[in-house]
């Protein structure tokens, strides 16, 4: 299996200065932005986009044409790309701010033209100082140029960007909770409905938010065309997407690839095959909020709906390996104790049971678990999400409560054994 | 209007207007959904979780939140589903776990949502083994109130009132998710006007008041509904006692008028009821004391000294009695003088605006304009209610414009504030009304609304009647007369040529008085007039005070008659600044040998034979309104019909003859804050402190020409000096201070004369007790 | 205490850069952190006044967001990534590690407020676990010996400027992905090093 470079093609040509304006023109960027700015117009652009088929990269997977056509009209419009990527094992989207800004860059463009926006923001999680100041140097730059600013590349466009940190808070890549941190307000989400950004987003005005990897797509998708796109990759699932794996594997990192061969494939060929040998005992296919996978589920296809039928996500594209000496209790606790940490607190059964969850977990892991225990950890599931059924049924605002209960009804429906035998039994004399 | 929508709740058709949230259209349908966050008088926010409910949906059955759904044509609803209860019972759980057990000292045990619902739809007992969270216990907020971070349950109803409704959101969540708490910033108290309401949406027992704290369990609560006397907004309140002591006084929301918000002075002025220093024996005055008499000898001494004898009798009237007992006033004067002469305690008394080609706007009017207009004494600071409701109406989109330098507190939500260049120190309009930038915009055709009244005692009444005819010649405008003390309205209704201070100081002397009643008025104490009136009824012959308090004023009587208070120990009824009469009703026993003011009257004239058969308030609240159609009359089988529940509106135009011209000097701008020096609230203890500080505002300019730099400054008249605090205020003129003359003693000054000030060293605190 | 005039003018024109003033308050904060290594109560004034909005309402925004600390910061903030990646390539470690060497407790920080400890959620490394902060600078493939060595340097050297790059080579292994460009700037104090907060520098 073979990794389709696309968005990490110029990054990888040009190792030494592929963040630098002038690198990434001399390699024919800005190209595609500069004619669609002359002679292309706005529709052009959406029509590209619909026929690639690409679906949102930030975790939802929302077909990302139709959502630009959901754009309510407004004098005011904005677009907001999420870089608050903080879901557990991804880093994909660092990459592209670190090594590729100018290809986001010229995303944004193109996209802010096709949706007829005047003012994008970048929010960039704030822990990512280094790929932050990366994006800001390339926003400098490209105002020097006047490829942002008033009437870029001597269009009658014009197109300001701010990138803007946040400060630490998971939530905050909710879209809806970005939007408030954006608005200067606690990270919450907002309730949909009525608050759909397309309608009432920044500003209560419409707003576009996309993932940093899906609009780092545009360039390529106006360049090479939709069609091109979308025959790459499987039907759902077009073109390529990067994957970031971790855990206990060879050749960790970002891996571009055609969505459609297995997990087992990627670990094998490109991840350079599982530590020490080891066998998998179970794996994560799309971030934390992902349910787990068994070992013996390795040959399940990398596809959007190939993992949904599985009762999982390919959500954010982490893949997290975890071999047969992996404590899945604590590895569960860790996931349990992050998203307790991160619900913003809003709703009661989040707020609550998400601490709950980790206190009794944390008994457990440590040799104090009670045998009823199990059942109770269950319950409290079952009461942030009704049903333990995949998609979740919620109790909640957002999904961020149900996402604390994938670690807990995967452990307890693959892997059992290796709770109760943490629990002590009484010992008859 | 839309015709409604039909839902099925339950396997149940109902109906329901458009666009109404599931919750609310529930509730009118009699089916009830637990709830902690939503409030109807709130924006929904959907936090707590309890209201879920399950509806049909292309993709199956889906849990929403019924206080942040709107109900939709065939809408199917389940509110009791398995899967319904499981959430609820799970939320409750949720909610429990770091709940503290203290409910058997806990002030909501009793009315508690939390414990309610625990009972109906909670788990049994607790299967969280876990330490709970911890919080300092209660810690206090403001000299008013105290939170418990324990108990609190994260509801955001009081941050939502305190940002939404009053507009000063110093209460807050800090820190996030499981940690999350309400707090203030440490360097800022809770310090609103309207803080008590977050008391009352508390669904549980984390905010509380000092007044309340401990004093009562809800099963030995007797309560009553009745109106607000404190300002002309008339509120509709609920009254709470307990072995015959008033204990509270909550909001109810009554739509036209406080829609469920008090004022903090509405809710906790009442502790005076219980106040040692009531009157409770009528006193006769001996040489320079007085000493506790009886009533006979009290009837006798007015039957000698002022029925058979003086003809030349005047009444002093406050404000703060029922509309049944002014009545019998207005009998009774008209019994001992041919020309009844009623002066009501008010300083900023004139005209108004009653003409036939004025129409006259109701508080809801004010959500329906496209246009509101204001020029007036501050709202916030004396008709608190009515400043919620300028604010709703913002909210709800209606532009606010601001005339003069009073309204500041409104500043962040209007939309246009004229003040200095534009309105003269002595509060005139310098320019011409159509040369105003952007005003003839704001009004051309519109729906106005324009709420009047002096901002001052030196404004003269032209200076507003140019603007009142401007809108009106220019907009479709509605006019709400700003007068705000009391029951003014009832005595608008009740009195004719009514006159104010100012006539008095102006008219009545010992030569055309030789009588003097002075009804529950402190003129001495509270008047800009102070002075000259103390001069006044200093030499009057009979001063007979009728009062619960020995003040500046009833000291001086010659005989006082103890009164029971019209809140909460008399019956009558209470007209509002939009001649919307309302029920008082009667809670407590009145203390001591005090009587209502009806009662005295009737007592007095039957011992002294005069014929005379208004002896209950019933016979005089009908003849209140013998006038009117029966069903339209407010009286009490009408007003106690749940249909009557918001009040009947009843105009009838005042008769008012007040003179234009002050001799107040236009370098002083004086005003009353909503807290000051009332008797009434220095005896009820948690607010006493509130009104102590004494302080005057000026721009810096004028602090500078005066020399102050220390933040204090003496204030001189003649051989009378007063120390106070002063505050810079730019809004103001050059030269022009403002004095609120509510403040101890800063109204003894006469403002008709320069008064210097210079700066003072002084170190001590200026607050009196 | 309080803001100078330059630390105004800058604050200023950082919220020129948004539609509506209150955006700015995030930056805002970040730059109150910088200042004093924690947000004061004395910058929530300052920036309450500068959004027009109340104390109380700054300091409920800043009580959200983990990056903005109530309590004061050492010189070096180090936060040790303890989420799943980390968690199975035995962060614990890495995080005892740095525990005895500064003997420190989570969010505790020594007298001479150099360290702060911190174990924190995900940094978006974990191509690279375990992995830790310095001053928001990223440390890839830390083994507890090269924590301890990282923290001896700081102690020893105690560098204005953190550079995430200089730091990796010296103690960095495992990465999650070629990092390529050498970056030359890097953060100054408990803020990230950002150019529009004049938080970043360049090293000579
Ligand atoms: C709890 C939570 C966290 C999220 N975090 C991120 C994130 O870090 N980055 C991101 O791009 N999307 C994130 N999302 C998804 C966003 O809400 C949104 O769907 C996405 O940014 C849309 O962009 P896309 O259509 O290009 O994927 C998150 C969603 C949830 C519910
Ligand atoms: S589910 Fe959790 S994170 Fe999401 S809104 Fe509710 S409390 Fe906040
Ligand atoms: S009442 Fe609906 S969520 Fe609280």
């Amino acid at each position: 299996m073979k990794e389709t470079i696309l968005l990490t093609k110029h990054m990888r040509d040009n190792p030494s200065d592929s963040h630098l304006l002038n690198s990434y023109e001399k390699n024919g960027g800005y190209e595609v932005a500069k004619k669609i700015l002359k002679n292309g117009s706005p529709a052009d652009v959406l029509e590209e986009i619909k026929e690639s088929n690409i679906r949102g990269r930030g975790g939802a997977g929302f077909p990302t044409g139709t959502k630009w056509g959901m754009l309510v009209e407004d004098q005011e419009r904005y677009l907001v790309i999420n870089a608050d990527e903080s879901e557990p094992g991804t880093f994909k989207d660092r990459i592209l701010l670190e090594r590729d800004p100018h290809q986001l860059i010229e995303g944004i463009i193109l996209t802010c033209f096709s949706a007829n926006i005047k003012e994008a923001f970048i929010y960039i999680r704030g822990e990512y100082a280094k790929p932050a100041r990366r994006v800001q140097n390339a926003v400098e730059q490209a105002y020097e140029k006047n490829y942002l600013g008033k009437n870029i590349f001597g269009s009658d466009f014009s197109l300001d960007i701010v990138v803007h940190l946040g400060a630490g808070a998971y939530i905050c890549g909710e879209e809806t909770a970005l939007l408030n941190s954006l608005e200067g307000r606690r990270g919450e989400p907002r309730l949909k409905p009525p608050f759909y950004p397309a309608v009432k987003g920044l500003y209560m005005k419409p707003t576009l938010v996309n993932n940093v990897e899906t609009i780092s797509s545009v360039p390529w998708i106006v360049k090479n065309t939709g069609k091109e796109y979308n025959k790459l990759g499987v039907e759902g699932s077009t073109g390529t997407r990067i994957f970031s794996l971790s855990g206990h594997i060879n050749r960790p990192g970002n891996y571009e690839i055609e969505m459609g061969s297995s997990f087992g494939e990627f670990v094998e060929t490109l991840g350079g095959g599982v530590r020490n040998s080891k066998n998998i005992k179970a794996y994560i296919p799309g971030g934390a909020s992902a349910p787990w996978l068994r070992g013996d589920q390795l040959d399940i296809k990398m596809t959007i709906d190939d993992v949904a039928q599985n009762n999982s996500m390919l959500g954010s594209g982490a893949v997290v390996m975890m071999d047969e000496d992996t404590n899945l209790v604590s590895a569960a606790k860790s996931i349990v104790s992050f998203f307790a940490h991160e619900s913003c607190g809003q709703c009661t059964p989040c707020r609550e049971g998400t601490t709950w969850l980790e206190m009794i977990l944390e008994r457990v892991a440590s040799g104090r678990g009670k045998t009823s225990d199990i059942e109770l950890l269950l319950d409290i599931c079952d009461n942030i999400s009704p049903g333990l059924s995949w998609p979740p049924k919620m109790t909640t605002i957002c999904p961020l409560g149900p996402s604390a209960v994938s670690p807990i009804t995967s452990l307890m429906n693959n892997f059992r054994n290796e709770v109760e035998a943490l629990i002590p039994t009484k010992v008859k004399i | 209007m839309t015709d409604n929508v039909n839902i099925n709740v339950n396997g149940v058709e109902i109906q329901s207007e458009p666009n109404k949230l599931l919750i609310e259209a529930c509730e009118d349908s009699g089916i009830h959904i637990p709830r902690f966050c939503w409030h109807k008088r709130l924006d929904p926010v959907g936090m707590c979780r309890m209201c879920l409910v399950e509806i049909e949906t292309p993709r199956g059955k889906m849990l929403v939140p019924s206080c942040t759904t709107n109900v939709t044509e065939d809408m199917v609803v389940d509110t009791e589903s398995e899967t319904v209860k499981k959430a609820q019972e799970g939320v409750l759980e949720f909610l429990l776990i770091n709940h503290p057990l203290d409910c058997p000292i806990c002030d909501k045990a009793g009315e508690c949502p939390l414990q309610d619902q625990t009972m109906a739809y909670g788990p049994g007992e607790s299967r969280f083994i876990e330490e709970k969270r911890h919080f300092e216990k209660p810690i206090n907020i403001s000299e008013i109130i105290l939170l418990d971070r324990e108990r609190c349950i994260l509801c955001a109803r009081c941050t939502r009132f305190s940002d939404e409704i009053s507009g000063d959101p110093l209460i807050e969540f800090i820190q996030r998710g499981n940690k999350t708490q309400v707090n203030t910033f440490p360097n800022e108290p809770f310090k609103s006007y309207f803080s008590g309401n977050t008391v009352q949406i508390c669904p549980v027992g984390a905010l509380t008041s000092t007044s309340y704290r401990f004093k009562a369990r809800p099963w030995d609560l007797k309560s009553t509904t009745s109106t607000c006397t404190g300002c002309s907004v008339g509120c509709t309140i609920e009254l709470n006692s307990s072995q015959n002591k008033m204990l509270r006084i909550l909001g109810v929301d009554n739509e036209e008028v406080n829609q469920g918000w008090l004022c903090d002075k509405g809710r906790y002025n009442f502790e005076y009821l219980n106040s040692k220093n009531r009157i409770l024996n009528p006193l006769i005055r001996q040489n320079d004391s007085f000493s506790e008499t009886g009533f006979q000898e009290i009837y006798s001494y007015i039957k000698n000294n002022v029925i058979e004898q003086s003809k030349k009798v005047k009444f002093l009237m406050g404000t703060n009695i029922s509309n049944e007992d002014m009545l019998a006033y207005k009998y009774l004067s008209e019994t001992l003088s041919e020309e009844v002469e009623v002066y009501l305690n008010d300083d900023n008394l004139f005209e108004g605006f009653f003409s036939e080609d004025i129409s006259l706007g109701t508080i809801s009017d004010l959500n329906t304009s496209d246009t509101i207009i204001v020029w007036a004494e501050d709202i916030k600071e004396n008709l608190p209610v009515l400043y919620l409701r300028l604010r709703q109406a913002v909210k709800n989109g209606v532009k606010l414009v601001v005339f003069g330098p009073n309204n500041k507190t409104l500043e962040d939500v209007a939309t246009k504030i004229y003040g200095k260049g534009i309105i003269s120190e002595n509060l005139e309009i310098v320019e011409s009304l159509d040369q105003i930038d952007g005003l003839t915009e704001y009004i051309k055709d519109q729906k106005t609304f324009l709420v009047i009244g002096k901002s001052s005692p030196v404004q003269s009444s032209n200076s507003l009647e140019k603007l009142v005819n401007f809108v009106n010649e220019n907009s479709k405008m509605k006019l709400m007369n700003a007068f705000s003390s009391g029951n003014i309205y009832g005595a608008f209704q009740t009195f004719n040529n009514l006159k104010g201070t100012k006539e008095f100081v102006n008219h009545v002397n010992s030569k055309n008085t030789d009588t003097l009643f002075v009804i529950g008025a402190d003129p001495v104490g509270d008047s800009i007039y102070s002075t000259k009136i103390k001069e006044i009824i200093s030499d009057v012959q009979n001063v007979i005070s009728i009062d619960m308090f020995l003040h500046e004023t009833s000291e001086l009587a010659n005989c006082v008659i103890p009164t029971s208070a019209t809140l909460g120990e008399n019956v009558g009824t209470f007209t509002n600044i939009e001649f919307r009469t309302s029920r008082i009703d009667k809670l407590v026993p009145s203390p001591g040998k005090t009587l209502g003011d009806w009662e005295f009257v009737s007592n007095l004239l039957s011992f002294c034979e005069v014929d005379y058969q208004y002896h209950s308030v019933e016979a005089l609240n009908d003849a209140a309104y013998a006038s009117l159609e029966q069903n339209q009359k407010p009286i009490f089988d009408n007003l106690n019909k749940p249909s009557n529940f918001d009040g009947i509106l009843n105009y009838v135009k005042p008769n008012i003859s007040c003179t234009d011209e002050s001799d107040i000097k236009s370098s002083f701008l004086l005003g009353k804050k909503l807290y000051g020096d009332k008797v009434t609230q220095r005896n009820s203890e948690s607010i006493s402190m509130l009104g102590s500080r004494r302080y005057i505002e000026l721009n810096q300019n004028t602090a500078n020409s005066f020399k102050l730099d220390s933040g204090k400054c003496n204030m001189i008249q003649g051989d009378f000096e007063l120390t106070v605090d002063y505050f810079i205020n730019n809004d103001l003129d050059d030269g022009v201070v403002f004095v609120p003359t509510n403040r101890r003693d800063l109204n003894k000054f006469d403002f008709s004369k320069d008064i210097e000030f210079n700066p003072s060293q002084a170190k001590e605190s200026l607050n009196v007790t | 205490m309080t803001w100078d005039k330059d630390l105004l003018d800058k604050a200023n024109k950082i919220i020129e850069l948004y539609p509506q003033k209150r955006s700015a308050l995030g930056p805002l904060l970040h730059i109150a952190q910088n200042k004093d290594g924690y947000i004061s109560d004395d910058s929530v004034e300052v920036i309450s006044g500068l959004v027009g909005i109340t104390e109380v309402q700054v300091k409920s925004v800043a009580s959200f967001y983990s990056m903005y600390k109530q309590e004061p910061t050492g010189k070096y903030l180090i936060s040790v990534c303890k989420s799943i990646s980390c968690e199975i390539l035995d962060s614990k470690s890495v995080i005892d590690a740095v525990k005895d060497f500064t003997g420190l407790d989570n969010n505790e920080t020594d007298e001479e407020e150099l360290f702060t400890f911190e174990a924190v959620e995900c940094i978006g490394a974990c191509g690279g676990a375990p992995a830790v902060q310095v001053n928001y600078e990223t440390v890839e493939g830390l083994t507890p010996s090269n924590a301890i060595s990282l923290c001896q340097m700081l102690k020893d050297e105690q560098p204005e400027l953190v550079n995430a790059d200089i730091l990796q080579e010296k103690f960095g292994g495992v990465k999650s992905f070629d990092w390529a460009i050498k970056d030359t700037s890097g953060t100054i104090g408990t803020a990230p090093g950002f150019q529009t907060f004049d938080t970043d520098e360049v090293s000579k």
